[in-house]
């Protein structure tokens, strides 16, 4: 595990005193999308359908800040859209900062380099790339051929200039593990502080509902890939949490464990589904049904989910206020989860068999940055 | 929401090897019926899933071309409202449902012809014109 001792300590503390205090929900990071805007336009993404005239709205600083301070979250992502287009991210990001959040201000980074002066380096924050793998996968992943090489361009300088960066992968049908496993080598030797990764998940507005996988094959895939893991590869999440991908630990969903905040309301129940709005947070976990999700609800929206905001708050809470968990999370740090059945799964795997994937050409030439 | 609880079991789910995503209506262009209160709410629930904006006449006669980001249901019409975002209007909007006399499908649908499938073809036959920088840009 990459994630510093601070930071484990900061959670680890804040879990405590909500169990202390017998607060039964709460959250351990909160989602904050200041925009929707995005300078990629992903096929099958499911968070950008909109009008152009939601698109061009944004969160200012304030609500921000009133929305972290609302839940009281010891961390918090800023995804999107491309937080970077916000022109006041900088301003956003430096307000968490001096609340002392850890910060994962997530980007795709094809504005990143020429934007890494208005930051300041801190351990409270954190960029968390969009990198879906070796250069031919991202590219195609994200419809931009020469999308990788500014990303990595980005990850490099921010790795120089002593910012703490996680590349942040998500895999879909077709994902090849062996090629995921050569993207952390690939990761690893740049300097990177750990990985971050998660099977993807068909949000309801997108386009393309197919190419999700359901839970035994995510299961199959994750077994593969962290299986007889090397000892250079970090990760900047919850061992339990991986475990639990690999098919190695049974976890329900804590949907309330990061709430999702943008330009709408208090989305309901999560990140992922969009069942509604609330106005505040204290309505958001007041009117919410949440019997009514996570797989143990039956609810087919939540059937193929098996992403880090609903499981690994679970994943942490186990960690940290149960002896098994706690003990499970010390031998998952130091383990390389050594299996010859995933080995062989591995150099037998058919990545033909289901996948969809065309290879892009790998000599492409990059591209301008974006000004969009 | 609450129909579709409990249709699968536990061993039905994490042995899913694919997920069923959601099916999308074509509703571009659609004008529902509004003859009664069940016509009204489930024409309001299709708005709110709507990946584009929709015109709204209220009884009164204002059109409110708007895109529908959530909806309130109560136990009548006059505790049910939508929520909406107007081009050029700064700040969330709210009408009742009891004030609406038509509802039109009336802008694009932003998710239409974006499948993976989509992108893999136009991939495909750029790549086959000897096109380079193949990229996918934002409708902006």
């Amino acid at each position: 595990m990459a994630i510093p001792i601070s930071q484990v300590w900061t959670v680890a503390s804040y879990v405590w005193k909500q169990k202390l205090k017998g607060v039964k929900r709460y959250p351990t990071v909160l989602m904050l999308e200041p925009l929707f805007r995005c300078n990629l336009a992903c096929a099958g993404c499911g968070k950008v359908q909109y009008p152009p005239h939601v698109l061009k709205r944004m969160l200012t600083p304030q609500e921000c800040f009133d929305a972290v301070e609302e839940c009281g979250v010891p961390m918090v992502a800023i995804p999107g859209g491309e937080p970077l287009l916000h022109p006041q991210i900088v301003d956003i990001v430096n307000g968490l900062v001096a609340r002392k959040k850890y910060v994962y201000m997530c980007t795709n980074a094809l504005e990143l380099k020429k934007r890494l002066h208005e930051f300041t380096p801190s351990k409270y924050l954190t960029f968390s790339v969009h990198l879906d793998g070796q250069k031919e996968h991202h590219d195609f992943s994200v419809c931009r051929e020469g999308g990788y090489d500014i990303a990595v361009e980005g990850i490099k300088e921010a790795v120089k200039r002593g910012f703490r960066v996680t590349p942040n992968s998500t895999f879909f049908d077709g994902t090849d593990p062996n090629s995921v496993r050569a993207h952390f080598d690939e990761m690893m030797a740049i300097g990177v502080e750990g990985i971050v990764l998660s099977p993807g998940y068909s949000y309801d507005k997108a386009p393309d509902q197919s190419h999700f996988m359901g839970r035994a094959r995510v299961r199959k895939l994750f077994r593969a890939i962290l299986s007889n893991r090397k000892k250079s590869w970090k990760f900047n999440m919850s061992p339990l949490f991986l475990e639990f991908l690999m098919g190695d630990r049974n976890y329900d969903c804590t949907p309330w464990g990061s709430p999702a905040y943008n330009i709408f309301g208090w989305q309901k129940p999560c990140y992922l589904l969009q069942d509604g709005y609330a106005e505040t947070f204290k309505e958001l976990m007041e009117t919410t049904r949440w019997e009514e999700y996570g797989v143990g609800s039956g609810n087919p929206k939540c059937a193929n989910c098996m992403v880090s905001c609903g499981y690994e708050p679970t994943a942490v809470l186990d960690g940290f206020l149960s002896l098994s968990g706690f003990w499970g999370m010390v031998k998952g740090t130091f383990s390389s989860y050594q299996n010859k059945h995933a080995l062989k799964q591995l150099n037998e795997w058919d990545t033909h068999a289901h996948s969809q994937l065309v290879q892009i050409e790998k000599t492409a030439p990059a591209l301008e940055e974006t000004n969009a | 929401m609450s129909a579709e609880v409990l249709k699968y079991t536990r061993e039905q789910i994490e042995a899913l090897e694919i997920a069923p995503g959601a099916v999308h209506e074509d509703l571009e262009g659609f004008v529902p019926s509004l003859a009664n209160d069940d016509e009204l709410r489930n024409a309001l629930e299709k708005a709110f899933d709507y990946r584009g904006d929709v015109t709204i006449t209220t009884k009164a006669g204002k059109k409110i071309e708007a895109f529908i980001f959530n909806r309130h249901t109560g136990a009548t019409l006059a505790e049910s409202y939508v929520q909406y975002f107007e081009p050029n209007v700064n700040g969330k909007q709210k009408l009742g449902y009891a004030e609406i006399g038509r509802l039109e499908f009336t802008g694009k649908d932003r998710a239409a012809g974006k499948h993976w499938e989509d992108w893999v073809k136009a991939y495909n036959e750029r790549k086959a014109k000897g096109e380079k920088n193949i990229a996918l840009h934002p409708e902006m």
